[in-house]
């Protein structure tokens, strides 16, 4: 038997299997989509072109399944078919409540156990067939549905209001400080309600007139994935076939500052990716702040180089925040792998 | 002789584990040993491990649905029947088999 550490990193691993594809799809789409539409400080703009608002369109729908895939697939990695209506309920109400990825990671490993643990009950022959297609499915949606919503969903949105107050109240007079928190809050949870928070913030200080903020979180924002998409390329041998190709989607979404391109590689191995991706942005944002980068646009990622004052701080910070990324993870994962083979040994 | 087989049918509720029933009975008369892995709504059940299969002579597939894990079948001889024979008449499974 495996340790538990390594089972409950299998469960993962075959959720994020099956989302990449979704990833990877809806990510291209998007980014060609934002590459060639004018970058405006409303953000991209669409209305001259209506094809490639189709085809933004086609990406955003196949990147909704992300969450819901990989809550979906987690719970069938631990308790096989009878856990894939439970799980991917709950990654749905994750995405409705804007609980980002961690509510997908919550909602598939619940519904996982709570399938399992109802498989385990023993029942008379006639009975089992109405398990598996309507008692597992009807009752473990109920309750994992149930802490989606009640347990979960509820706080996200005073925490985001808790959040957005306090960011409010530091305002901007400590301009580095911001800057290492908003770093961290934007590679948190990769467009769940933390990463939202300063998002929003960055793009309400631009009306107000302050560029600054928004230019901490434009670097911050596409960092994560440019940062894991050049670690599969530094380190060709640290990374599976399928984390190579999320590697090159992640670099394609990075460009265009599409932060959950980072998930993939953050749903399989939290512990040591969220650190790392959290620390490079605010080593980004930090740079970007003392550089004295302006965002015009609510936007994020070299895609927005055309409205952004200091362009050679914004990529400065950009690729010193990756390469940390890249060279920070992969260390820790030839480390955890020399640690694993003497173990084994 | 030693055998293993997988049933498995679009639905997964009811003629999956009809077949594996039918199977495991057949086989006991005949003097045959057999496992037989469910792959049904509730997943896989009862599974063979690769050592099961690489130790059986023959695999026999009662199935209307693509068999999971198929990478463990690589080295043995498989008879792919449909679920229905596997129920309604199981005799001629084997007396095919000898």
């Amino acid at each position: 038997m495996a340790k538990p550490v390594d089972q409950m990193k299998r469960y993962l691993l075959t959720g994020v299997s099956y989302a990449i594809p979704f990833v990877a799809c809806g990510g291209i789409m998007i980014a060609i989509a934002i590459a060639f539409v004018p970058m405006t400080s409303t953000g991209p703009d669409f209305s001259d072109s209506p094809f490639l608002k189709l085809i933004l369109d086609i990406g955003s729908a196949a990147f909704s399944f992300l969450v819901p895939v990989l809550g979906g697939y987690i719970a069938f990695g631990i308790a096989d078919r009878p856990g894939l209506v439970a799980g991917f309920v709950g990654g749905y109400i994750a995405n409705q409540v804007g609980a980002g990825f961690l509510g997908g990671l919550v909602a598939g490993l619940l519904a996982g156990f709570v399938v399992l643990s109802i498989k385990k009950i023993k029942l008379p022959p006639y009975l089992r067939p109405v398990m598996p297609i309507l008692v597992i499915p009807v009752i473990s949606s109920l309750i994992v549905g149930f802490v989606m919503y009640r347990v979960i969903g509820a706080p996200i949105k005073d925490l985001m209001t808790f959040l957005s107050d306090w960011l409010r109240s530091m305002g901007t007079g400590n301009s580095v400080l911001l800057a290492l928190i908003l770093g961290a809050m934007i590679s948190f949870d990769m467009g769940g309600p933390v990463n939202k928070v300063a998002f929003f913030f960055g793009a309400a200080m631009i009306k107000e007139g302050n560029f600054a903020v928004m230019g901490a979180c434009a670097a911050a924002i596409c960092i994560p994935p440019i940062g894991l998409g050049l670690a599969t390329l530094l380190g060709r041998n640290l990374w599976s076939d399928e984390e190579r190709e999320a590697g090159y989607a992640g670099l394609a979404m990075g460009m265009i500052g599409i932060t959950e391109g980072a998930i993939p590689f953050a749903a399989a191995d939290p512990v040591r990716v969220i650190p790392t991706i959290m620390v490079g942005s605010m080593i980004g944002a930090v740079i970007a702040m003392l550089g004295g980068v302006g965002d015009h646009a609510p936007h994020g990622g070299p895609i927005v180089l055309p409205v952004i004052d200091n362009r050679l701080s914004y990529v400065i910070a950009i690729l010193v925040g990756s390469v940390t990324v890249a060279v920070v993870i992969n260390t820790l994962k030839k480390l955890s792998r020399t640690k694993g083979k003497e173990a084994t040994a | 002789m030693k055998l293993v087989a997988v049933t498995a049918c679009p639905t997964g509720i009811a003629h999956t584990y009809m077949a594996a029933e039918q199977l495991e009975k057949t086989a006991k008369k005949h003097g045959h040993t057999i496992k037989v892995e469910t792959q049904g709504a509730m997943g896989i059940e009862n599974e063979l491990s690769q050592g099961e299969i690489d130790g059986a002579e023959l695999a026999i597939f009662a199935v209307g649905i693509p068999v999971r894990n198929m990478e463990r079948f690589a080295k043995i001889k498989i008879v792919e029947v449909a679920v229905q024979d596997a129920i309604k008449n199981p005799e001629s499974i084997f007396s095919k088999i000898g």
